[in-house]
């Protein structure tokens, strides 16, 4: 009992301090991530060909830079993209220099797993819209978005998960976070019980999430 | 109200050209059903869609009143379209919304004043008959009900046009009987023209004014419902014909009894209906009448009587009665065995 009440008060404002920017870490990048990653999904559908805006070049280009920066560990990723990285935030190091290679990570995968989602959406309802005389924007965001949410949902809660997964190594730019935590002290100072309120942490967080995505998923689904 | 003038539709595709449809001209009045029947593949179903321009002809023009619909910009297609309502065989409702909102989002898409939305919404859902499950989803209706409802979106646009693709073909018989009958009820009362495919004879006895039998992306006979009946030119008509209360008759019954005699099918319509005229055939004439199937047919307007008759005498006597027969205006066509 005494141990543990010591544990805490040594290392709880460490904790607290990590989950901070975990927590920063991931919610901004998905913001922003989502912002990106929403209309390139979209786009990626609709230039296909026979859909509303079939251009195969737009659709070509998009699939083959998707597949290029998905084939990129994040790890290779974060220092790869350092020059764009100064550039962009004015900074390689800390909470704001780690976003700009989370998002470039993030929104071409959320992009994709869009893409599945908004595939699965009945051609006949978007036609029958279609015939009712509904702009092609309406249509988006009424038809094809709305009824593919349950499933746009779950790509978040996958998306989310493995942001958490890849803030760990942000860590190596000065970011801190979690993961960062458990790498410094749980191996390198052999503090073995950090390690595991980390990890302990990490898991708690990351069944919290999928759970409520779960939840949520269902509870738009409708059918 | 709708024309469509050398209407041809050719698809492109990996295995060569598909020519779905041909060369079509179809000339439909304000306030008429108007049924093309054809097997799967005849291409009625590209047919129906050139009409709105969800696919566009290769070439030809497409109508709605005056305005050349092929003529016309985006905008002012999209405009157009409004008035023209489509319902479809898989219903292609909103899974995610619920009766009201899947009648209401168009209404919202469409410019239709906010007010206004929940009253006309009401005023449709009541009219096909589904008040009580106005907060239901499509999950939780019956293949009718959801029917019921694309009826009611397409009619809370109040077009002036209703497009019908196989509406009732993944419907069961009692089902299908209960939407045609909301599609007259609509054409009656709204004053709707409807173009509506079906491979069921079934429904265009029911509930059409003219027909269009299609075959091979052409359409090889045109005509009013009720003459159809009696005067069956195209051998694919007659096939659909066929189809009602075929699988009545004993086959086998008859094809002994076309030994010794002829057998004929006969059709009646109007005032031929009501005499009796097989009476007086065996009274007139030399001939043994014998009825081996009668039905009467209840068409959108008026009746068909059909008899399918073994005749029993001489050659010459059998050409006599049905030669006054004819002069009745009665339907004769000799029965094929099959």
């Amino acid at each position: 009992m005494e141990r543990i009440e010591q544990f805490i008060e040594q290392w709880l404002p460490y904790i607290t301090k990590a989950s901070i920017e975990t927590f920063q870490m991931v919610s901004v990048s998905l913001v922003i991530s989502i912002i990106i990653g929403i209309p390139l999904g979209v786009l990626l559908v609709l230039t296909r060909p026979g859909q509303a805006w079939e251009n195969n070049f737009i659709y070509q280009v998009l699939n083959v830079l998707i597949n290029i920066i998905r084939s990129i560990p994040f790890i290779i990723l974060l220092f790869f993209l350092i020059p764009f990285t100064k550039a962009i935030v004015g900074t390689t190091i800390g909470v704001r220099g780690v976003i700009v290679p989370l998002v470039v990570y993030t929104a071409p995968y959320l992009a994709r797993l869009l893409e599945t989602s908004l595939l699965e959406v009945d051609e006949g309802v978007k036609e029958a819209y279609q015939a009712m005389g509904i702009k092609t924007h309406q249509i988006i965001w009424h038809v094809i978005l709305r009824e593919a949410r349950s499933s746009i949902v779950l790509g978040l809660t996958i998306v989310t998960v493995g942001l958490i997964g890849a803030t760990a190594m942000a860590g190596l730019v000065g970011a801190g976070g979690l993961g960062d935590l458990a790498y410094r002290f749980g191996h390198i100072r052999y503090e073995v019980d950090v390690m595991y309120a980390t990890v302990i942490i990490l898991i708690i967080i990351v069944q919290t999430i999928q759970t409520i995505g779960n939840k949520l998923a269902a509870y738009l689904k409708k059918d | 109200m709708i024309t469509l003038e050398n209407v041809s539709k050719t698809f492109y595709t990996k295995k060569g050209q598909v020519d779905a449809v041909k060369n079509v001209n179809l000339k439909i009045k304000k306030g008429e059903i108007h049924g093309v029947i054809g097997h799967s593949g005849a291409g009625k179903s590209t047919l129906i869609r050139c009409v709105n321009l969800l696919e566009r002809p290769t070439s030809g023009k497409v109508y709605i009143g005056e305005d050349e619909l092929t003529a016309l910009n985006k905008t002012a297609l999209q405009e157009k379209r409004k008035k023209i309502g489509m319902i479809f065989q898989g219903f292609n409702l909103l899974k995610t919304a619920t009766v009201y909102d899947n009648i209401a989002l168009p209404l919202q898409l469409t410019g239709v004043a906010k007010d206004e939305i929940p009253k006309r919404v009401d005023q449709y859902i009541d009219i096909v008959g589904l008040s009580e499950r106005k907060n239901a989803y499509p999950a939780q209706l019956s293949g009718g009900q959801k029917q019921r409802v694309a009826i009611a979106r397409a009619l809370a646009l109040e077009p002036e046009i209703l497009l019908s693709d196989e509406a009732t073909s993944a419907l069961d018989p009692e089902t299908t009987e209960s939407i045609l009958d909301l599609l007259l009820k609509i054409n009656r009362e709204f004053g709707i023209t409807i173009l509506l495919i079906t491979h069921e004879m079934h429904v265009i006895q029911r509930i059409c004014d003219s027909v269009s039998v299609m075959e091979d992306g052409e359409i090889v006979e045109q005509n009013r419902v009720a003459d159809i009946f009696i005067d069956p030119k195209h051998p694919t008509t007659k096939k659909f014909l066929n189809t009602l209360n075929e699988e009545q008759i004993n086959q086998f019954l008859l094809s002994e009894l076309a030994e010794k005699g002829s057998v004929f099918r006969l059709t009646f319509t109007g005032a031929t209906t009501s005499e009796p005229i097989i009476a007086l055939l065996s009274q007139q004439y030399d001939v043994k009448p014998n009825i081996i199937h009668a039905d009467v047919t209840q068409l959108k307007d008026g009746v068909i009587g059909r008899l399918v008759i073994h005749l029993d005498g001489d050659q010459s006597d059998v050409e006599k009665a049905l030669t006054f027969l004819r002069e009745q205006g009665v339907g004769i066509a000799a029965w094929e065995v099959a």
